[in-house]
């Protein structure tokens, strides 16, 4: 059974058509890439399967269950957790008390009960910030645990996040294009972290990402989208040489100068890894 | 989509404005119709400024009324001494003063705020105001002197209008047709709106966000100074905080029926409220309400608009 | 393959901010405690407050107590805006409604349905509550801005038609609201409003470091990620509008039965200003500032009576005629709420950052100004 099914998801924005007849699979313990120009639809993609879009037509199922009009937090309570482009945390906060935060519904007690101190909300508290420090070790971020989000690097930021989806206990963890704004070296990195916490923790990833070497390794399957619709999908081999693939990024790249990405990803595209 | 949602809009106002005044008509409340229309222009007035002030910063100017009751009270003691066209003269200037000093004093420093930080500044420069009116004057009220002094120069349903209402509506018709150019068709006014919503690119093209800024505070004060000298001699007397205290809500919420982006849906807006008001202190429906039956009506109005279209009756959705 | 859980530095400690972000050395990371001196200066410290808090309004006379049971009662009243201001980040010009209606409710409980005070408390914390929870509800329909104006004319409408209703209010002329048996002199119930400011204050401290306070702040900073927290925002709002309006009428019944008379005209606009100065200058989110900033305006009439010197310093200003008590909050309120606003955002509970953190034990840090303020999305109006 698959973690997550999109089946036939359209979406329209006014004239915009920003997801058509979108259907994609995510099996268990799998890593899904996905792909495309800039603009073609894939983050529009996941705000509908984490809920921030209700689509017009079409179904979106988690874990087997028709997800389709449950508002976030309770798909969150299921299983899912999501990054974002630009970084979701709460920047006024500590690393740990965004942890701490994202730890919501795993708190042992209720909010009344928090408000009004019971002994018990004292040691669910504890827990709750020695679970923090833990996932804060696994992702290489304990020396930073008390100081505020806001100033921190971008590269550090985007670990941080993850951190905090991982936090939340997911079975699927959405991603949105997580090697952003890192080189190489640290691109490889990401890659390590992602195939160890899929090992270590059996969860499913989805992610949207233009890095193409990071796809091809670690990803075990890819959907490619674009101007909202399904172009391409298969093994990474297959799809990155798929000549609608690299016709979709050439054209894009020759109308739309700020996808400078796309240049490079061209490149990596005709090299062989 | 956008004429159309606008078209909607003017279809909507005249069907309402319509449907008003046949009730009004049919159920005798014709007196209710021209005062209502009549303090409805001082607060569209207000409400003039107000939506300047939104299109141009996009903040809720709490102080517009003081802009007001400053001219009122400069006027008041300006008229003992010197003729009044040059002590209302004198009024206008203190109020653009005093805009002026809002917006370098408060409004710069908090350029980049929130609005809502800006809102409650703005509160906080209409409650000085006031206290300030408090500590060296008196708390009584006391009359001011109209510009005109006919007082029954018309005589309509039964209502008599002096000079100064007609001054009022017509003061009112001229300056919103003259906004109405200025922003849409002069560099200028073009620019102001063009600042808020894209200061940078407004920087580049070489305009001083700043002094825009500078000279939107300055108009807005301008048009609430001339609603005070305008409208409070009218009322009787004045007391401190008099446009705070009488017109300010009325006027947001004629702003807001009217639409905060609509300089003429804030003239519309002010006369509609003006209507409900005098309806409500009239009709005999009302008059077991406890309390003042205004307010409520008021309330309501707002309520109603913010949930069924909140961009009000002419201004842009989104 | 392990390599990440064996890496000890987060992304490279060439990495400008990485090493001032930990603020420390690695391995250096010692606490800080006092020297036994320091511990002795901290203990005075700590007895004078609580002797200026708990002996020393005692030493004074009837009228006097009951100033200082006003500025207890507005302690509570400023955490009750703290919540909708502070923690959730929605502004009500309003909140005097609030007060107001718990106020009369328990005024209303005590003299026409002839219950006792702890019914009448009860009463009008659940009154307050519920009120705030519509409102809340219409804050979820109606950003920012345009609720400001709603909680306005809210105000408006409460003190001018729903406190003129003659049943529930006694019309125009009022409502007694005698003090609850037991507590009948005034030092009495001062202590029970210290008891009662004791209690919020508990509520507010246990709400903010449990699961609901960290969810308000991350909804109030970006509810997008708030949602994928699995917070329920819609929910998580209200619950604050709940709570700040019941903590609101818990102060507006301890102050009906403070001043044993309620009356219509007390809830003004006026009043709702004076609520939102005292909860900004005291600084948004430091329970501490929010209680001494509403007991400072609650005392200032009382100060210049005090200290007349203060009194003259004011008449001193060249020009002006004299201020006089009751003006002078007046014009002091709105000038400090500028200055806040505009050079000290933090308030008065910013200021006090470094006295608050030596109090409990750390090192006096003249530099601790707190958590750095991050720029809130601002609400489309």
């Amino acid at each position: 059974m698959s973690v997550l099914e999109t089946r036939s998801v359209s979406i329209r924005f006014g004239g915009v058509f920003a997801n058509t007849d979108v259907s994609l699979k995510v099996g268990e313990w799998e890593i899904v890439g996905i792909i495309g120009p800039n603009g073609a639809g894939k983050t529009t993609a996941f705000n509908i399967v984490t809920g921030f879009y209700r689509p017009n037509s079409g179904r979106v199922l988690f874990k087997g269950r028709d997800v389709t009009d449950l508002p976030v937090h309770q798909r969150t309570a299921l299983g899912m957790g999501r990054t974002f482009q630009n970084v979701g945390l709460v920047k006024g906060s500590t690393v740990r008390e965004n942890l701490v935060s994202a730890q919501y519904l795993e708190s042992d007690y209720s909010v009344l009960a928090g408000m009004l101190g019971s002994p018990r909300t004292f040691v669910a508290e504890r827990g709750l910030r020695r679970k923090a420090d833990a996932v804060a070790e696994l992702m290489g971020l304990g020396d930073i645990l008390d100081t505020q989000v806001v100033g921190l690097p971008y590269g550090v930021l985007k670990r941080v996040e993850i951190a905090t989806v991982l936090a939340t206990d997911p079975d699927l963890v959405l991603l949105d294009e997580p090697s952003s704004g890192m080189g190489p070296e640290e691109a490889h990195e990401l890659g390590d972290t992602l195939l160890e916490l899929r090992r270590e923790l059996g969860i499913s990833i989805a992610m949207i990402e233009h890095h193409v070497p990071l796809v091809v390794r670690v990803c075990d399957y890819v959907y490619c989208l674009n101007f909202g619709q399904m172009l391409a999908e298969g093994l990474p081999d297959e799809v990155r040489n798929h000549p609608q693939v690299v016709t979709a990024y050439l054209g894009e790249e020759a109308e739309n100068p700020e996808i400078a990405g796309a240049e490079k990803q061209l490149e990596s595209l005709l090299d062989s890894e | 989509m956008e004429r159309l949602r606008e078209r909607q809009g003017e279809a909507i106002t005249a069907a309402i404005l319509a449907g008003l005044v046949l009730v009004l008509l049919v159920t005798g409340e014709k007196q209710s119709l021209v005062i209502g229309t009549i303090t409805g222009a001082a607060y569209g007035f207000v409400a003039l400024g107000l939506v300047l002030i939104y299109k141009s910063s996009g903040v809720f100017n709490f102080a517009q009324g003081e802009f007001g009751t400053v001219a009122v009270y400069t006027l008041y003691l300006l008229d003992f001494d010197v003729p009044y066209g040059i002590a209302l003269l004198g009024a206008l200037a203190v109020a653009v003063v005093f805009g002026v000093v809002v917006e370098r004093v408060v409004v710069r420093p908090l350029f980049d705020a929130p609005r809502v930080t800006l809102l409650v500044a703005t509160a906080g420069v209409a409650l000085l105001s006031i206290a300030v009116q408090v500590w060296f004057g008196e708390a009584t009220a006391r009359p001011v002197d109209r510009a005109l002094p006919t007082l029954d120069r018309v005589t309509l349903l039964d209502v008599q209008i002096s000079d100064q209402r007609i001054l009022l509506l017509v003061a009112l018709g001229v300056l919103a047709a003259l906004l109405a150019v200025f922003f849409n068709k002069t560099n200028l006014g073009l620019a102001i709106l063009g600042a808020s919503q894209e200061p940078t690119a407004t920087e580049l093209m070489g305009i001083s966000v700043k002094r825009l800024s500078t000279l939107t505070w300055a108009i807005a004060a301008l048009l609430g100074g001339i609603a005070g000298v305008l409208a409070v001699p009218e009322t009787g007397g004045f007391a401190p905080g008099i446009l705070t205290s009488s017109f300010l809500i009325p006027a947001f919420t004629a702003a807001v029926i009217g639409g905060m982006t609509s300089l003429p849906g804030a003239f519309l807006g002010g006369v509609i409220i003006g209507v409900i008001e005098a309806v409500a202190a009239s009709a005999p429906v009302f008059e077991d309400l406890p309390g003042s039956p205004g307010t409520l009506l008021v309330f309501i109005a707002l309520i109603i608009v913010l949930t069924a279209r909140p961009q009000g009756l002419l201004g842009k959705a989104g | 393959m392990a390599t990440t859980v064996e890496r000890d530095r987060p992304g490279g400690d060439d990495r400008p901010g990485a090493a001032a972000a930990s603020g420390t050395e690695p391995g250096v990371r010692a606490r800080f405690t006092p020297s036994p001196l320091g511990w002795a200066a901290r203990g005075v410290a700590w007895v004078a407050l609580a002797w200026l808090v708990l002996v020393f309004p005692l030493s004074r006379e009837g009228f006097e107590l009951q100033r200082f049971s006003q500025a207890v009662i507005y302690g509570i009243i400023g955490l009750s805006l703290n919540v909708l201001l502070g923690y959730v980040g929605q502004i009500s010009l309003g909140h005097q409604a609030f007060v107001g209606i718990g106020a009369f409710t328990s005024a209303y409980i005590v003299t026409e349905q002839n219950l006792s005070f702890w019914a009448g408390v009860g009463a009008g914390v659940a009154v307050g509550g519920l009120q705030a929870l519509v409102l809340g509800g219409v804050s979820l329909r109606i950003t920012g801005l345009y609720f400001a104006l709603v909680t306005l004319s809210y105000g408006l409408v409460a003190e001018q038609n729903v406190f003129q209703i003659e049943e529930l209010t006694g019309g125009g002329q009022g409502q007694p609201a005698p003090k609850p048996s037991g507590f009948e002199s005034d030092w009495r119930y001062y202590y029970l409003c210290l008891a009662f400011l004791a209690i919020v204050l508990w509520v507010d401290w246990r709400m903010m470091r449990t699961k609901a306070g960290r969810a308000l702040l991350a909804l109030r900073e970006n509810p997008r990620v708030a949602s994928t927290f699995g917070i329920n925002v819609k929910v998580l709002t209200l619950l604050a509008f709940v709570v700040s309006g019941a903590f609101a009428g818990l102060g507006g019944a301890l102050l009906a039965h403070n001043d044993t008379f309620v009356s219509p005209e007390t809830w003004s606009f006026n009043l709702a200003l004076v609520f939102v100065i005292m909860t900004v200058v005291g600084g948004l989110r430091s329970r501490a500032g929010v209680v001494i900033g509403s007991a400072f305006f609650a005392l200032i009439g009382y100060l210049l009576q005090k200290f007349p010197a203060l009194q003259d310093g004011l008449n001193a200003i060249p020009g002006a005629p004299d201020l006089s008590r009751e003006i002078a909050p007046l014009v002091i309120g709105p000038i400090l709420l500028l200055v806040t606003l505009t050079l000290f955002p933090g308030g008065i509970g910013q200021q006090i950052r470094p006295i608050v953190g030596w109090l409990r034990g750390r090192r006096f840090d003249l530099r601790d100004r707190g958590p750095k303020e991050v720029q809130i999305t601002d609400v489309r109006a």
